[in-house]
């Protein structure tokens, strides 16, 4: 059935809402006044220059992004061998575990925030690098094992179990016949975990030092104290970071395949 | 090739950066805080006894529940079109809208609510267009207050209620509203007889799991309430690094899960019934 | 010489009250094929996937060549398998698919790729060497995977429908190839089937199980024309089956008449009588046969080389397989004929 014009008023109400602050942001960091005028009074690239031109969001922009790297691969590391384990293999307690790693997902990241804050700052730890990249990985990792259990699932049986009849050992069928064809998966799951470190605020607000800081950090606490449009320029770098790891994800292995569709 | 050594990276991980610290989070909820204003190790209640007599967490409770229950409501009305479009529209368009209506889950938080600053702010896109009609000569507060935040959730858990609902009324077969068409109920009709009654138990799980959300929400209410609008979760921010009393910050905080753990039993006996 | 023996193979599996394969035991000369042939669910897979050492036996034991290989894991076993769906790899050549298993025992590459050229040549695919198996036809799929088992020389061969996912038109093209190649390889070749016509045209041994046992183990020859017991002549071929008593050794009450057979139980007993429809011709005037009876044609079906009549006759309702142009095979319906059979051709299992 054709939708009615009802229907398309109200779910045109429901897209403004969506993705008007997104545009808004879009359009603002172009702008040439001083505060978040919108309609700007004027457009210019000056708040790019000013952003480039800042060096401590510029270095909290490298943090990030070493950060975000760093808790990628840590958290394939660590998570395409759980999700092996949780995918293919048989063992008392499976459901249990499968259950611990994904539980940080449904606790909310202000209360995560604070019991690392109380667990590391003891360990002097708060404010350090290992702290953030545990407390990221940790976020990072559920993200990981979900895409990589699906994506390890989807590898037919029969595959590997052809591959140990040809006297692969089950360590080497997993490694050159399992890991291989579920290597799109991985590469999804890792630009996942780069972008919820990359983006991730909450937790990280209580871990942060006045020498260690990231970029969603950084970009919050401006958004506390001031507003101009330099802050719009900050946001469409990191919505352009974002979208940069999605084209490469979708370049290097087609998003169809990266989610397990094809 | 041995389950346990292949689990043991990933254990590790969460059992330093998860288990123990919310361990910890538990276990100093139930020390002191003394007089001036340090920790002193105890196995009290004492620090529950204070926070609950404290009629300044009621309010905080209170504001949180309604702030949430209002947003998750007013996300879940405005996905339901949006979804309910989705499903009506051309195939090749759909992935494209269901795209449209899940992107701001990509985008930081904190980026879109600089828009809604440019939008909502006194210099911003309403009180220009209000002005413009000559509607009003002064701006109109919409941002450092509930107002804003309201708005500013809404948005937020929008994308969330969409998810829920793409997956819950995927399954609905859309010949069933052509056959209530054809027997000849009107577009009004068949939406309230046939579409909303099947749409209910999707329509509850969206509601639910928006409101878990706004919950617990803590970006959204610090920079849009302009540290003016106060809810659980701002509280327990300050508790931990402004006011640094560690057990009042711990126990709000376990309160806080004791009371999603609650909701989450709800949630499943609802979606059961619902279902039933 | 005995190659292959299995001695009371038994693997239950967990939330199931019967055992998948229940106490499985047989004996298979070097160079020999087998046919595992059986119903969906009867335990033919588990069984070859117990050989292949892909599942572990709850009891009984798995012996090549006087070499118990229970114990051993699937890599450690040296066998051939082609899967139902082939399970090629692929994100592989075909080359790099036959070479994988080379690879795995540290051939040297020289030797490695000659005996890749080699198997490939075997299954006639040599100039599809580069190809990814998706690049591939099913039926060319098929003989990678065939070749990717031969490779390595195994000692034993175990084909797991492997025809199955091909459509019908080249199934008998590749069944014929398959049983071809085996020869002249000289494997030991278990093959997994539920299809009876590939099961009798391939093997030199077939195997009919039923509910994870054996239910007869002998030629296709044997199987076909002296089923063992009553699943055996139901799953193999077709027959009539009439209801009856014995009345006497060699003789069998059915209907309203005696009908002689080979052999019987004792007197007394219910059985019931299998006659194969190809055993049953029309009688010309004047011709006579161990059992002769009136019948009356009720239903005539032809399907091209073949004119089936179902017959209403004393002993119960009959049918006839006869190639066209045979006498009685341009009976009408209605019409009325005498139709006669063999003794030896009636086969009776308590009923």
């Amino acid at each position: 059935m054709r939708p009615g014009w009802a229907l398309r008023l109200l779910a045109f109400c429901g897209y403004a809402l969506l993705l008007a602050p997104v545009i808004v942001v879009a359009l603002i960091s172009f702008s040439a006044g001083d505060f978040l005028t919108f309609p700007p009074p004027g457009f210019s690239t000056r708040w790019y220059e000013a952003l480039f031109a800042n060096g401590q969001l510029m270095a909290a922009l490298q943090r990030s992004a070493i950060l975000a790297s760093v808790v990628a691969v840590i958290a394939l590391l660590a998570g395409l061998p759980a999700a092996y384990a949780i995918a293919r293999l048989r063992f008392p307690g499976r459901d249990a575990i499968a259950m611990l790693i994904a539980a940080p997902l449904l606790l909310p990241t202000l209360v995560l925030g604070l019991a690392l804050l109380l667990a590391l700052q003891p360990l002097k730890l708060a404010a350090t690098w290992p702290g953030l990249v545990l407390a990221h990985s940790m976020v990072a990792l559920p993200f990981a094992v979900r895409i990589m259990t699906t994506a390890f699932g989807a590898v037919p049986r029969e595959v590997e179990e052809a591959a140990w009849t040809l006297g692969a050992t089950p360590m080497r069928a997993a490694l050159r016949i399992t890991l291989p064809i579920a290597a799109p998966g991985a590469a999804a799951a890792g630009a996942l975990c780069f972008l919820v470190s990359f983006d991730e605020t909450v937790i990280s607000l209580f871990l942060v030092g006045p020498r260690l800081s990231t970029l969603p950090v950084e970009m919050f606490r401006y958004v506390e104290t001031r507003t101009d449009p330099l802050v719009a320029a900050l946001a469409m770098a990191l919505i352009g970071v974002a979208l940069a790891v999605v084209l490469l994800v979708e370049r290097l292995v087609g998003f169809n395949r990266a989610l397990g569709r094809s | 090739m041995s389950a346990a050594l292949l689990l043991l990276p990933a254990v590790l991980i969460l059992a330093a950066g998860f288990l123990y610290p919310v361990a910890l989070l538990g276990r100093i909820s139930l020390n002191r805080t003394s007089d001036i204003g340090a920790m002193e190790p105890d196995l009290t209640l004492a620090t529950f006894e204070k926070v609950v007599g404290d009629d300044f967490t009621w309010e905080l409770a209170w504001n949180t529940a309604t702030l949430a229950a209002g947003s998750a409501l007013a996300a879940t009305a405005l996905a339901l079109p949006v979804v309910l479009l989705i499903r009506a529209a051309p195939p090749r368009w759909r992935g494209l809208l269901s795209l449209m209506a899940i992107a701001p889950l990509l985008v930081s938080g904190t980026a879109r609510i600089v828009g809604w600053l440019a939008i909502l702010g006194d210099q911003g896109l309403i009180n220009a267009m209000l002005e413009g009609l000559g509607l009003t000569s002064e701006p109109v507060r919409l941002i450092n207050n509930w107002t804003g935040v309201r708005i500013g959730l809404t948005e937020s858990l929008m994308p969330y209620a969409c998810l829920v609902l793409i997956a819950g009324l995927g399954r609905l077969d859309p010949r069933l509203e052509e056959a209530a068409a054809t027997l000849g109920a009107t577009r009004t009709k068949t939406f309230l007889r046939v579409t909303l009654p099947l749409a209910a138990p999707a329509l509850l799980a969206a509601f639910l799991l928006t409101f878990v959300l706004g919950v617990s929400a803590f970006i959204t209410p610090r920079l849009m309430g302009g540290g003016r609008v106060f809810v659980v979760a701002t509280e327990i921010f300050d508790l931990a690094l402004e006011t640094v009393d560690w057990p009042a910050a711990a126990a709000l905080a376990m309160l806080l899960l004791g009371a999603l753990a609650v909701a989450l039993v709800l949630r499943t006996a609802l979606m059961r019934s619902a279902r039933a | 010489m005995t190659h292959l023996r299995l001695e009371g193979l038994t693997r239950r599996f967990a939330g199931t009250p019967h055992p998948a394969v229940d106490g499985v035991s047989l004996e298979l000369p070097r160079g020999a094929l087998l046919a595992l042939l059986g119903p969906s669910g009867c335990g033919k897979t588990t069984t070859l996937r117990m050989i292949a050492g892909l599942e572990v036996p709850d009891t009984g034991r798995v012996v090549v060549a006087d070499r118990d290989v229970t114990a051993l894991p699937p890599h450690r076993r040296n066998m051939g398998v082609v899967f139902q769906s082939y399970a090629l790899f692929p994100h592989m050549t075909a080359a790099a698919n036959v070479a994988f298993g080379l690879e795995m025992r540290g051939i040297p590459r020289a030797e490695r790729q000659a005996r890749v050229a080699e198997a490939l040549d075997l299954v006639g695919l040599r100039d599809y060497a580069a190809r990814k198996p998706s690049k591939l036809s099913g039926g060319q799929q098929q003989r990678v995977a065939l070749a990717r088992a031969l490779a390595i020389r195994p000692d034993l061969l175990l084909l797991d429908e492997p025809l199955s996912a091909l459509d019908a038109k080249l199934r008998e093209g590749v069944r014929d190839e398959i049983r071809a190649l085996q020869q002249r390889v000289g494997a030991t070749t278990v093959f997994v089937t539920h299809d009876q016509t590939e099961a009798l045209a391939m093997a030199d041994l077939v195997a009919v199980m039923n509910e994870g046992r054996v239910e007869q183990l002998g030629t296709p020859e044997e199987v076909f024309e002296r089923p063992a017991t009553r699943f055996v002549a139901t799953f193999v071929g077709r027959a009539a089956r009439l209801p009856g008593k014995v009345e006497a050794p060699g003789v069998v009450h059915c209907g309203a008449v005696a009908v002689k057979a080979a052999a019987t139980p004792a007197p007394g007993a219910s059985v019931e009588l299998f006659i194969r429809p190809h055993h049953i011709r029309p009688l010309a005037e004047g011709h006579s046969a161990d059992n002769a009876l009136d019948a009356q044609v009720l239903r005539r079906t032809f399907t091209g080389d073949v004119v089936a009549l179902e017959c209403a006759t004393p002993a119960g309702t009959l049918t006839a397989e006869l190639h066209g142009g045979t006498p009685g095979a341009s009976a009408a319906v209605g019409s009325r004929l005498r139709l006669g059979f063999a003794a030896q051709d009636v086969r009776v299992f308590p009923a």
